[in-house]
């Protein structure tokens, strides 16, 4: 039980750097981007490409994270720009289609082109045993990427100039634009990280077990429950619900299988948004 | 209402549906065409209900496929397991979905959710019903799914049969929906359209309106897919998913024309040819419907039926009268809903 519930906190961590992408760029924009999943697969599809062509695993993995965020921008300056052009509710609707359709396509093309590919990566001895408990250390690798993405993050977030004009559209965005931060470009910047960060998890799902051209949808799914539980303007409740759901993704699916998780943290995602709106975990600033 | 207004009001209707009754003919009776075009008055179907849903009351429901898969299986697991007759299960299939429609929406009212909200809460009610359909496999069959032959009306036989059975579905639908824009409805969704909470304070119940549309939605949603199970002979979880049947309505009530009568018809129409094209090709099609949809919601949000109407209200008046063509250029009734300022 010790290793699942192990396995679950790393699956978390590796939630946790897909999520933050989706709730950065609702908190700086509202614009919920249901092709986000797809952006971490399109990364990870890459990095298997080069794989593929004998390139070295870190460059290879490096040149993969890129491209998400490649893709991202890309994103950002063809169709979230026609959504930014709008205001309020029709902002929302047109943030939804466009990244829903977006979404399927990209899935289609993936699954249509590349049906075969996938991304596995594989260390020296598939288990180590620490203190007693036997690590898988494909675990281990996910656990380090994550934890330096976040810390790297972090760093970014506290330190600069930039990363606090996040923060401070984050809170709010006519009081940044006041003070003097062009929103604009700290937008693309920002949703140009989330991009990195998407393709980050998507080589950690690569050391995991293995990143499919089909998974997106799923990711997706994920990202947008935790961003719901853990609130989508809050960075520490987003945190803890990603762990959260890892574990208890983990341990349920353990206990009561796959589709029955799947119920219930829809079920939990669904009745958050009933009860408390602005995310079950969204007390920490 | 008067019977020769009722005439009036439901010509479009009945234009459409004598226009559609001919197709078999057309088609000489091959049953892969009838198949085809009986699919597409499925889907013409569900884009009149989402109509009502997301054009009229902003209601933007991502559960039509599993509202729809609610009726078909329900109808067919109370034949096969209770020994109903296909009649009584097939009304309360309909009564059921109606009601889960009608409280999802009710919810989202009462809750004051936004568009958005209400869009995340039905797509994750979508995925519930997929993983509940593929866990509850004692019940389902999984994703093997169940053959539904002997336990309908035999539509499935009956190809010919089917399509007329349907295309009658999809004229009263049409005809419900006529009639219901021309009477205090009709004001009502306008009001609502532009403004809910001026439409609340000029006095329109906005939550009975909004539940009350959403219940007869989703009862036609309902009815049509235990239709679907007993013309398609077979049911599983897939043909229920979002990228299934969503994805497909939101592209045909896009294509068409919201707000408008004939939207959904002609959009069914140019959906059913684009998928048939594209159909050899596999996942090609998720990826079509994909930028179809970011395509038509970008640049081409107001339809055919509008531009064709347009064109032909144009054409009619500058032939005889020779106005120029700007002195026709008044929009049509809400359809470009463009009430936000660019900017941002």
């Amino acid at each position: 039980m010790t290793g699942i519930l192990l396995d679950g906190l790393v699956q978390g961590l590796q939630l946790a750097l897909l999520s933050v992408g989706v709730v950065f760029v609702y908190g700086l924009g509202g614009v919920l981007n249901l092709a986000h999943g797809q952006v971490a697969v399109s990364g990870g599809l890459v990095a298997a490409l080069l794989l593929q062509n004998r390139w070295p695993a870190v460059l290879a993995c490096t040149v993969g994270i890129l491209f998400a965020g490649f893709m991202a921008l890309l994103l950002d300056q063809t169709l979230l720009r026609q959504a930014y052009a709008r205001r309020g509710e029709e902002r929302l609707l047109l943030g939804i289609i466009l990244t829903l359709g977006l979404s399927f396509a990209l899935d289609g093309l993936f699954t249509w082109r590349y049906p075969n590919l996938a991304l596995t990566l594989q260390l020296g001895s598939p288990y180590v045993r620490i203190g007693g408990i036997v690590v898988r250390t494909g675990s281990l690798a996910v656990a380090g990427l994550a934890v330096a993405a976040f810390l790297v993050l972090l760093a970014f977030l506290k330190g600069t100039f930039l990363g606090k004009a996040i923060r401070c559209i984050i809170q709010n965005e006519v009081g940044a634009w006041l003070c003097g931060v062009d929103v604009h470009q700290v937008r693309t910047l920002t949703i140009v990280l989330s991009g990195l960060l998407a393709g980050v998890a998507a080589i950690a799902q690569g050391f995991f077990s293995y990143l499919g051209p089909e998974m997106g949808t799923e990711f997706t799914i994920l990202a947008l429950i935790v961003a719901v539980v853990g609130g989508v303007r809050s960075l520490t409740g987003t945190f803890l619900a990603s762990l959260m759901l890892g574990m208890v993704n983990a341990a349920l699916s353990y206990a009561v299988g796959t589709y029955a998780t799947w119920i219930v943290l829809l079920a939990v995602a669904a009745s958050t948004l009933l009860v408390r709106p602005e995310g079950l975990l969204a007390y920490w600033p | 209402m008067n019977g020769r207004r009722l005439a009036i009001h439901a010509a479009p209707a009945l234009a459409a549906g004598g226009a559609l009754a001919a197709v078999p003919f057309l088609l000489g009776g091959s049953p892969y065409g009838l198949r085809i075009v009986s699919l597409m008055l499925i889907l013409a179907i569900y884009a009149v209900a989402f109509n009502l849903l997301f054009g009229h009351t902003r209601q933007l429901f991502l559960c039509v496929g599993a509202l729809a898969g609610l009726g078909a299986y329900a109808s067919v697991i109370l034949v096969r397991d209770m020994r109903l007759s296909p009649l009584l299960a097939t009304v309360l299939a309909t009564l059921g979905t109606a009601l889960l429609g009608g409280f999802l929406s009710y919810v989202g009212v009462r809750r004051g959710l936004g568009v958005l909200f209400v869009g995340i809460i039905t797509v994750a009610v979508s995925l519930i019903f997929q993983n509940l359909l593929l866990g509850l496999r004692e019940y389902t069959n999984g994703e093997t799914g169940i053959s539904t032959r002997g336990l309908g009306f035999g539509l499935g036989e009956a190809p010919q049969r089917a399509y007329y059975v349907l295309l009658g579905v999809l004229v009263g639908a049409l005809s419900i929906y006529q009639l219901l824009l021309r009477s205090r409805h009709g004001l009502a969704f306008r009001a609502l359209e532009d403004d809910e909470l001026n439409a609340e304070l000029s006095g329109i119940d906005v939550t009975r309106y909004k539940v009350g549309t959403a219940t007869l939605a989703s009862a036609l949603i309902g009815l049509t897919g235990a239709l679907y199970a007993d013309v398609n002979g077979f049911i599983s979880p897939s043909v229920f998913a979002l990228g299934h049947v969503d994805i497909p309505v939101l592209i045909v009530l896009l294509l068409g024309g919201m707000r408008t009568v004939l939207g959904p018809v002609v959009g069914a129409g140019v959906f059913t040819v684009v998928d048939e094209l594209v159909r050899p090709f596999g996942q090609l099609t998720v990826l079509t419907y994909g930028i179809l949809l970011m395509v038509l919601f970008l640049i081409f949000r107001e339809g055919v039926v509008p531009l064709a109407a347009q064109l032909f209200l144009r054409l009619g008046r500058t032939l005889p009268a020779g106005l120029p063509p700007e002195a026709e250029r008044e929009p049509e009734g809400g359809v470009g809903r463009s009430k936000s300022a660019p900017g941002g």
